[in-house]
């Protein structure tokens, strides 16, 4: 396309180009030098500046913020109920979504089981979020770990499903037949080779279900009090009580948003067939 | 697609079972319950009381619910309409073999797993009205700072800014996917039919990306529904209730009054409005799993 483009078309297609990288990247380079910036330094207007040009950057707002007892407690409950949710998540994801492509289901096409995962992961968590909630009261498990990881693994479970599915179904079956005729169980030909075979797609999978579960908010929120405190709900309760502590806001806003940023420079070209449920292939 | 050699019968359903198992215990489980309980008036403490529609007949007499229905569908209408409109100029013009074409692929896949909650955080500092970055370069272009956090109308256009930074990413990378998939051979042909870019655009590359487009379009319609973190963060509702969308008024019914009846309620409208969607869109996703 637009291989005739005339000069004032290719004009304004640089001029675009040229925004949509400063509106992208911008929010990325003000966290990163609000949080490197000190007390004195964060109001001032030319702070908008380059780093060493306007201002001496420090870590101080880094280290600071991950001495902080409430804050390695937060990342730590992050990370372990991100990781747990994920392996169940893939494990159980991925032993669906085999069936989904080598089975056929009789009594309920294997399409519209497909569907069913599909609608229960874009229905609005609100709706699931209060029963769930009273479900959690009624077990105990009110802020604790295990109702993070119930309810992570619950909506990234279906994700998990579906493009689990739209994996397996382009790897050639060849090999499981041989594996079965080898006298391996179904069981073994799915851990021993049909695993082993799509792993690479495995870990972008997994590190999708990583990245929502680190990102997750509305049902850490309700479920969480203190013992179980994530960084989504720990930063949501930053901004009033410590008012405009512009270097602390942009520290732990960049904290939470690093991580998954890398994931998505990890798993970029797998984005697009993950994000769309196996709809698009990338 | 079945295996000959399948020993047992059964086997199928152990493997397809636990996700099952696990969905119906903690969605579908949970939907009925909400559903009892959006007929019911719920007590932690105590026993429920049936009330019949009366959760349901509040609803449409609540000034507050319909304030937010309204500014939720313009909202969600706006941000995913932009999020589309601008994901498919960047895409049209990256598909073009352009120079660095993969750094700009990478840029633009960045914001896509971003929290949205740290995001809305975030915004206290870019959108802070005595000197942060936007107000700063506004007055230096000799514009009128403005009232990004305290002003309704540009409390809601910050939310919508946030929103469409998030998730116009995907929106692009998708339907640069869906672009790279067209084949050539019918571009070879078209532009013996057809003069200007324009009518290619029009009569070839639209039409066939048009599969493509609508599942983004699904996608982030349902996904804009259930919006919360970015407005939980940065104006919690405000000012006034210029940002009260449907989810938080639904958490705040249930979680801020513990009236669990009457947010059930309000999230089985948002149900039923997210169902009608996908009904709208049921044909084409067996399609896509056939």
């Amino acid at each position: 396309m637009f291989r005739k483009t005339s000069l004032a078309a290719r004009t304004l297609f640089i001029v675009i180009l040229v925004t949509a990288t400063v509106w992208t990247a911008f929010p990325f380079y003000w966290g990163i030098i609000t949080s490197l910036k000190d007390r004195e330094n964060v109001n001032l207007w030319f702070s908008v500046g380059l780093p060493f040009v306007h201002y001496t950057p420090t870590l101080e707002n880094w280290i600071g913020e991950l001495m902080l007892p409430e804050m390695q407690h937060a990342l730590l409950n992050s990370i372990t109920a991100a990781f747990v949710s994920t392996v169940f998540c893939v494990i159980i994801g991925s032993l669906a979504g085999y069936a989904l492509a080598r089975f056929r289901f009789e009594r309920i096409p294997n399409k519209d089981i497909t569907i069913w995962f599909f609608s229960l992961r874009v229905l609005p968590p609100v709706a699931v979020a209060i029963p769930f909630f009273i479900m959690m009261k009624t077990l105990g498990l009110l802020d604790t770990r295990t109702a993070l990881v119930l309810s992570y693994t619950t909506f990234n479970l279906p994700f998990a499903v579906i493009i689990m599915r739209s994996l397996f179904l382009e790897l050639p079956p060849e090999m499981e037949e041989a594996a079965l005729v080898d006298g391996y169980t179904r069981f073994g030909a799915f851990f021993r080779v049909a695993l082993p075979l799509s792993a690479p797609a495995l870990v972008s999978t997994a590190l999708i279900c990583l990245a929502a579960a680190w990102n997750e908010f509305l049902f850490a929120l309700l479920l969480v009090s203190k013992n179980a405190m994530t960084i989504p709900v720990l930063i949501s309760g930053g901004e009033h009580s410590r008012g405009v502590e512009f270097w602390m806001v942009a520290t732990r806003g960049m904290l939470a948003i690093l991580p998954p940023a890398l994931m998505a420079l990890l798993v970029q070209r797998f984005i697009v067939r993950g994000l769309t449920f196996g709809a698009v292939k990338g | 697609m079945a295996f000959p050699a399948v020993k047992h019968k059964h086997v199928k359903f152990l493997f397809l079972l636990p996700a099952v198992i696990w969905m119906l215990a903690f969605t579908v489980y949970p939907l009925f319950y909400a559903l009892y309980m959006s007929f019911n008036k719920v007590k932690l403490t105590g026993p429920d009381t049936f009330v019949g529609l009366a959760n349901y007949a509040r609803i449409f007499g609540d000034y507050y619910v319909g304030n937010s229905a309204k500014l939720t569908t313009i909202m969600v209408l706006t941000t995913v309409t932009l999020q589309v409109a601008i994901g498919l100029t960047l895409a049209l013009i990256m598909n073009a073999e352009i120079a660095g074409r993969r750094y700009f692929r990478t840029l633009f896949s960045l914001p896509i797993f971003v929290a949205p909650i740290a995001m809305g955080y975030l915004g206290h500092t870019i959108f802070f009205e005595q000197g942060g970055p936007l107000n700063i370069v506004l007055t230096a272009l000799g514009l009128r700072a403005i009232p990004w956090l305290s002003h309704p109308t540009w409390g809601f256009v910050a939310v919508c800014m946030i929103e469409v930074w998030i998730a116009t990413p995907f929106c692009f990378m998708v339907l640069l996917a869906g672009l790279q998939g067209l084949p050539e051979e019918v571009y070879e042909a078209a532009r013996l039919d057809y003069k200007s870019e324009w009518q290619i655009f029009k009569r070839i590359t639209l039409p066939l990306l048009a599969p493509v487009i609508l599942i983004v379009f699904l996608l982030r319609l349902v996904s804009a529904l259930r919006i919360l973190d970015t407005v939980y963060a940065l104006t919690a509702g405000g000012p006034g209730t210029a940002t009260e969308v449907y989810s938080l008024i639904t958490y705040r019914a249930a979680m801020k009054f513990f009236d669990f009846g009457y947010g059930a309620a309000l999230a089985y409208v948002l149900l039923f409005v997210v169902m009608l969607i996908l009904m709208f869109f049921f044909r084409r996703m067996r399609e896509v799993y056939e």
